[in-house]
């Protein structure tokens, strides 16, 4: 796991980097969970998702707004996901429990994921991300 | 002042085309010398870019409680010319018709003050926070009803009194209501969260007029010195959210449909007649409509805690006004000498109808529309009017808010909730949330002072002070 905080004046900007856009994307999917329900997250429940989008930034805010609206109305709140990318195609296993309001209400509802300030980046050293949740 | 940016008058500043490349109108924002320190480089750029869409007319506009935030800056406004323009979610956000209203009781200061009892029962009474569910059972009719008719839905279904729709911008509901463009996810996310306040900024405090500014339109308003309100500060919840990040899907591609070039993709958007443009507007009012009734439902609870505790009576208990601060609407305006139909969005903004304003209930005609100003958790909220100033400037549009200065990473770092909630009580206030997280973010510290915000937008004359009020207890998401 490998993301921090951006400051950010209204909004949660999170940057990431990793070897792997399996990995990256991840990272993004742990951020929006830690920045909504804390870090006090267990396994137990799976659900599986499947995503395709024209481009890979598209991917990326398809993917992290289903798990949004999956956590809302199915009061989940996941710690873990497997998640392979083919192409434009995302498959994801997502592993947590339901929400417990004296474990996850620490955390801030994220409204959406922005396209503003997207950026996902290769280099050298693998992947960077800089993304916005609004809150 | 950042460099490229011209001071044309007194709070006023112009943001020229050619700042970035394909503006059609100059930038235009108000604010002081004093609050000058705290505008970002990303927020004017923002502005700028809302300057290179289709159709907009005469300029992009900025409030005093600007600042960066994604597509349009927060305190953003445009208009659109119905036939050249387009419409974006962009300049709407996540949080459609997020807004706020203010009710007024006939308790006094020593009737609540110190009273953490009071925050405890409102705190029960309104679902706050993540996770929030509402303790209604809402039928699917029920959803729909919200969509439609917004508080007046509400009113029917016997939250609230048929006064209060006289009291909210547009009756409390937009007619063009399209609840066919609302997609079955965003309905679904709709159904449990109707009555809940949301997390982040969102919150409900009960406050005293500690100032009056002008009793002449405080008295047309219902408010007088010392007397205790109750401000509810929220929007359309998961369903609203849902909508906006659907239709910012189905937009980026009526962009490229439509040949539009833009410098964000998050100012995704369509022309307004067009089908893509039609069905946003449509969902975007049913949402804006929801958010209506939620804060109807919210001050359904608020009467009950206080009628039952204090012994007074619903119907004492009326509202001030209700205003959108999220929101795109069709709107007549003067623009070269005619009365044009426009598509205004208000992003982080608040309609600020002057006098004799058709749109205005009659008994509002004569002093224009109240214009609610809410403050940060311990400093003051203010009440103002709209003017005919604000017509002319800012296609009868005025601040939001404070407008926030530090960031979120900031403010966990500098203050602990903890610390905040002991200073915030020996002030008088008391704060109830679920976590120390929620305080620290929405700390007073991290938003500009709301009395320089709301001293500019009067000095320019967009609106004009009424009433000062000051927080006594504030419960939060």
């Amino acid at each position: 796991m490998s993301f921090e905080e951006i400051s950010h004046t209204a909004d949660v900007k999170i940057r990431a980097r990793a070897l792997t856009l399996n990995a990256l994307f991840t990272d993004a999917f742990l951020a929006l969970m830690q920045v909504m329900y804390g870090t006090d997250r267990n396994e137990g429940i799976i659900k599986e998702i499947r995503i395709e989008s024209d481009n890979i930034e598209s991917l990326l805010c398809d993917f992290l707004s289903e798990v949004l609206f999956i956590a809302d109305v199915e009061g989940l709140v996941f710690s873990r996901a497997d998640i392979a990318i083919y192409g434009l195609h995302l498959t994801a296993v997502l592993n947590g429990e339901s929400f417990d309001p004296l474990r996850h209400s620490s955390g801030t509802e994220v409204k959406g994921i922005s396209y503003s300030g997207l950026v996902i980046q290769k280099d050298a050293n693998g992947y960077m991300l800089d993304i916005l949740f609004d809150v | 002042m950042l460099d490229g940016v011209r001071q044309t008058g007194v709070n006023e500043w112009e943001v020229p085309v050619g700042y970035v490349p394909g503006m059609r109108v100059p930038g235009k924002f108000f604010l002081s010398e004093s609050l000058a320190s705290t505008l970002e480089p990303g927020a004017i750029q923002q502005l700028a870019n809302v300057a290179t869409m289709p159709g907009i007319i005469r300029h992009s506009l900025a409030m005093p409680d600007i600042h960066w935030g994604y597509g349009f800056p927060i305190g953003g406004v445009a208009a659109f010319s119905l036939d050249e323009g387009v419409i974006s979610p962009g300049g709407v956000g996540f949080d459609i018709n997020c807004g706020v209203r203010l009710l007024t009781t006939p308790l006094e200061k020593k009737d609540v003050s110190g009273r953490s009892d009071l925050i405890e029962e409102l705190f029960r009474a309104v679902p706050t926070g993540v996770g929030g569910k509402s303790s209604l059972r809402m039928s699917s009719r029920n959803l729909d009803g919200m969509m439609i008719k917004g508080a007046s839905w509400a009113v029917d279904a016997g939250y609230g009194t048929k006064r209060d729709l006289i009291r909210c911008e547009d009756g409390g509901y937009m007619k063009q209501a399209d609840s066919h463009a609302v997609s079955a996810k965003a309905k679904q996310r709709g159904v449990p969260q109707g009555g809940t306040l949301g997390s982040g900024n969102h919150f409900l405090e009960m406050q005293v007029v500690s100032e009056i500014f002008d009793p002449c339109a405080a008295q047309v308003f219902g408010i007088r010195l010392g007397q205790i309100c109750c401000m509810i500060h929220c929007g359309s919840r998961g369903l609203g959210h849902q909508v906006c990040t659907d239709h910012l899907k189905l937009l980026e591609s009526a962009t490229k449909k439509y040949h539009i070039t833009l410098p964000d993709r998050q100012l995704a958007c369509a022309p307004i007649m067009s089908p893509e443009g039609k069905d946003y507007f449509g969902a975007m009012a049913a949402s804006a409509n929801y958010a209506w009734a939620n804060r109807q439902i919210i001050t359904h609870s608020v009467r009950q805690v206080l009628a039952k505790m204090f012994r007074i009576d619903y119907e004492d208990m009326p509202l001030v006004y209700d205003v959108a601060h999220n929101v795109a609407k069709i709107e007549e305006h003067g623009v070269d000498g005619k009365r044009v139909k426009v598509c205004i969005h208000r992003k982080g903004a608040t309609r600020a109808f002057g006098p004799e304003s058709c749109e205005l209930p009659d008994e509002l005609k004569k002093i224009g529309q109240p214009v609610i100003i809410p403050g940060s958790m311990g400093t003051s909220s203010f009440v103002l009017r709209g003017t005919k100033t604000a017509m002319e400037k800012t296609f009868g549009s005025t601040c939001h808010g404070a407008g926030r200065i530090m960031s979120r990473t900031q403010a966990k770092k500098n203050l602990s909730g903890k610390e905040i909630m002991a200073n915030l009580l020996k002030a008088g206030i008391i704060v109830r949330a679920h976590s120390d997280n929620a305080i620290a973010d929405e700390a007073p510290e991290v938003y500009k002072p709301s009395d320089e915000v709301v001293k500019v937008v009067h000095d320019v004359g967009i609106s004009r002070l009424v009433a000062r009020l000051s927080p006594l207890g504030v419960i939060k998401g």
